[in-house]
């Protein structure tokens, strides 16, 4: 068969399997819903697309689902798309951060034992902000101290997505006081079973409470669970980032391009569907998916070719950002008063779902989460422009760098 | 991107490079000298002795002549030849081998027009109307004309009866541009490449090619135009340190940089989703959008960064003697080709509701 024709039969197994399976039901069940409905709903769906094979198509060759093709990928995501199935937020962290690191940087051993589980149903959640180290990740000061063959962790981490369900946690933690703070660093898998974990969901703007805090009060990480040598942390962190800045937004970006008819219903609910003006901006929005489409699957392609240079992962997720933004504030204006009437949020569902008020706010999480916009373009000006970074003795008079 | 591809940047960036920045060339002899590197003959296809390297071939070039402000009217001819390899007329043979050898020299119009076919008592057809941006028109011998309603679209000879070209200066130096008026002109039947249908399809690829390759200089003159402005930022020393190192400036580079690479992503994606196996453009209303939202995305790239890149040199950006400003009346000037500019997003939005209600 040529490439063409088994993509072709791919596009179409998938799409027969979707319209079978996708319960078109699930967004008006997740409205309102409460955590259970939501953690049930995950569970399934999510184990239904491992059975498939299509939960996991940018793993790589020799994995269940793995070893597909750029083109492949974006048929399965683009059908996934086209369906509006469910988003699988539960698994968000296990899919891509863990799954990624794990593929890059853990050992043989690791993988073997924490792959699986993973498509098992496993959960996973990023810890790596802390209260006092957001932007400046390298300045965190959660303590990992190693004690025989473990660690012991003390301290606190934050916005976790996740982490009230997690199973288990990547962990970012400070091993020694360094010359550079980056230095210190060590990457860790910690059971979020273990004694000594505490967690308390903290409630967002739009009324969900997708992350949480967590506490660790001497915590206990067998040394088998680090990943890469001791003090290497800052260097695995970096491909965990990579992986929340560029890769999961293959699928996310498609996801954006199908949900465009969302906005011509709220032209049409607002009865302005002629409206000059706004189509213009409709014209100009659907330019500007179209890129985000074209920056992540282009991003992908270096991924596979292994081309990936730094800042490229930076511009894809700059990009999504500002659209999303874009893609939602115009939602908000067309529905005009309208959308400022409360209506409850979507549990786990897309970053677009015509209920605007909340969509917008939600759009906040790309331009924040995972370093924000303005990381990123500090990111991109320095390695991609070659613009120098700032002295780090730029400080206020009486408070050390 | 192919080797072919990529060999093709290569030796045309440095050919470029030799011509000196848009100004410094004359036009004339980088015309001979596109046309002895074979560039005219880029995306003919091969059994008709073209290079056989397609629209992405084309945008290669393009993208490097951007680069370079290159002031060589290059894309009025490429259309031209494409129009003239199309089809199955008269004159095929004749004049596909001369313009690709850049002998004979045809202009087109880069801009509307509103150019409209009569036919009188014995068949005779008549043409009348005008069209505007026609770069280089007093050095071809011919124009490319399209009949508004798409009845047909021939060559019409400059030196005809019922013809004339003026001289409209643009503040963009590296073109050139010409308004062409028709009054009863008559159109000669043997250069009469196609009619009705056929017409209307060969119009909207020619439509299409033309908003990539305005796209594609966007981009290449886009990325030079950042490149030179970090460069100075770079250099430039106030308040004893570089320029560059003020994050409210990085910033700004950087989100051009985010802008051009997302123009140039929907530009090289966009190229496999409007052209077939063979290289070739198909006019569909899924190649048409993306052709508007790859020229629109491309063409704002340009302009944002010519913008703040003007800005960004203070002062010296408002000096003749500085590159700067070459840029900017290069990619407003772009900004305006092609349809008007405010129908790319218009027509996208026009064209993806039209298909929402039909499916
Ligand atoms: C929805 C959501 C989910 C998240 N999920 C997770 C998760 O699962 N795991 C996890 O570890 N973390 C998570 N985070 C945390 C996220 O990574 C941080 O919020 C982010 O890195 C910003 O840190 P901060 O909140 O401390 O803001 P700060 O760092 O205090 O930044 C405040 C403002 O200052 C700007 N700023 C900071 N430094 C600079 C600089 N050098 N130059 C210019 N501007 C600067 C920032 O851009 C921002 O606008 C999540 C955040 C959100 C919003």
């Amino acid at each position: 068969m040529s490439a063409a024709s088994s993509q072709e039969a791919l596009r179409r197994e998938v799409r027969d399997w979707l319209s079978q399976n996708v319960d078109a039901g699930w967004r008006a069940a997740m409205t309102d819903s409460e955590q259970e409905a939501f953690f049930a709903l995950q569970k399934e769906w999510f184990s239904e697309l491992v059975k498939a094979g299509y939960a996991t198509p940018h793993w790589p060759e020799g994995w269940p689902g793995g070893g597909r093709s750029l083109a492949e990928q974006k048929i399965i995501y683009e059908e996934v798309a086209r369906a509006d199935a469910p988003r699988l937020i539960l698994y968000f962290v296990a899919l891509y951060h863990a799954a990624c690191t794990l593929f890059e940087c853990g050992s043989a051993e690791q993988q073997s034992r924490y792959l699986p589980a993973i498509l098992e149903g496993e959960i996973w959640c990023q810890g790596f902000s802390e209260p006092n180290a957001g932007s400046d990740l390298a300045s965190l000061k959660t303590r990992a101290v190693r004690q025989g063959d473990h660690y012991v962790i003390t301290g606190q981490k934050t916005w976790s997505t996740m982490a009230q369900y997690a199973d288990r946690c990547l962990l970012l933690a400070r091993t020694d006081k360094g010359e550079r703070p980056q230095a210190g660093l060590t990457y860790l898998l910690l059971d979020m079973r273990a004694r000594g974990v505490t967690v308390r969901p903290i409630s967002q703007i739009t009324g969900d409470d997708e992350f949480a805090e967590i506490f660790f009060d001497e915590v206990e990480v067998p040394v088998e669970d680090r990943i890469g040598e001791e003090g290497a942390g800052w260097a695995v962190a970096q491909t965990t980032l990579a992986s929340e800045r560029g890769l999961t937004l293959v699928e996310l970006s498609q996801r954006m391009r199908y949900a465009l008819p969302l906005i011509v219903d709220a032209m049409r609910r607002s009865d302005r569907l002629d409206d000059a003006a706004i189509r213009r901006d409709f014209g100009r929005l659907i330019t500007h998916v179209d890129a985000a489409c074209a920056l992540a699957d282009r991003y992908l392609l270096k991924r596979i070719s292994g081309d990936e240079a730094p800042g490229d992962a930076s511009i894809v997720k700059l990009y999504y950002a500002r659209t999303l933004r874009e893609f939602t504030a115009l939602g908000k204006r067309i529905a005009g008063l309208d959308g400022q009437y409360h209506r409850g949020f979507m549990r786990g569902a897309t970053q677009e779902t015509g209920n605007w008020t909340v969509d917008f706010m939600n759009s906040y999480n790309w331009s924040i989460a995972g370093g924000s916009d303005e990381i990123q373009r500090n990111i991109i000006a320095e390695r991609m422009l070659g613009m120098p970074r700032e002295p780090r003795d730029w400080t206020l008079k009486g408070q050390g760098a | 991107m192919t080797p072919e591809l990529n060999q093709l940047t290569d030796s045309a960036r440095q050919v470029v490079a030799g011509l000196g920045l848009g100004l410094a060339a004359d036009e004339q002899e980088a015309y001979s000298l596109i046309a002895e590197l074979g560039w005219l003959m880029v995306s003919t296809p091969e059994e008709q002795g073209g290079l056989g390297m397609g629209l992405a071939g084309a945008c290669a070039l393009h993208t490097e002549l951007g680069r370079g402000l290159a002031t060589v009217p290059f894309l009025p001819q490429l259309l031209a030849i494409s129009a003239v390899s199309s089809g199955a007329w008269p004159g095929q043979e004749i004049w596909l081998e001369s313009m690709m050898s850049g002998e004979r020299r045809v202009t087109t119009s880069l801009g509307e027009s509103s150019l409209t076919v009569e036919r009188d008592g014995d068949g005779a057809m008549k043409l009348n109307g005008r069209a505007v941006a026609l770069a280089s028109a007093d050095c071809a011998s011919h124009v490319l004309v399209e009949a508004a309603d798409g009845v047909c679209l021939a060559l019409l000879a400059l030196d005809q009866s019922g013809v004339r070209i003026t001289a409209r200066p643009t503040w963009d130096v590296t073109r050139r541009l010409f308004d062409l008026e028709v009054s009863d002109a008559a159109l000669d039947p043997q250069l009469i490449i196609a009619q009705g249908e056929s017409a209307s399809l060969l119009r909207q690829r020619l439509a299409i090619l033309r908003d990539f390759a305005l796209a594609a200089d966007a981009v290449g003159g886009a990325m030079a135009l950042l490149e030179m402005t970090v460069e100075y930022l770079q250099t430039r020393q106030q308040f004893g340190r570089p320029l560059a190192l003020f994050q409210a400036l990085k910033h700004r580079c950087a989100d051009l940089k985010a802008h051009t690479e997302a123009a140039q992503a929907l530009l090289q994606d966009g190229l496999d989703a409007v052209t077939d196996r063979e290289g070739d453009v198909i006019a569909t209303p899924e190649a048409e959008m993306k052709a508007l939202a790859v020229k629109q995305l491309a063409c704002s790239a340009y302009a944002a960064v010519a913008e703040e890149s003007l800005q960004l040199h203070g002062g010296i950006g408002m000096t003749s003697e500085h590159d700067c400003h070459l840029f900017l009346k290069r990619a407003l000037l772009n900004e305006h080709l092609g349809r008007r500019q405010d129908s790319y997003d218009r027509g996208l939005a026009d064209r993806f509701i039209a298909g929402l209600n039909q499916a």
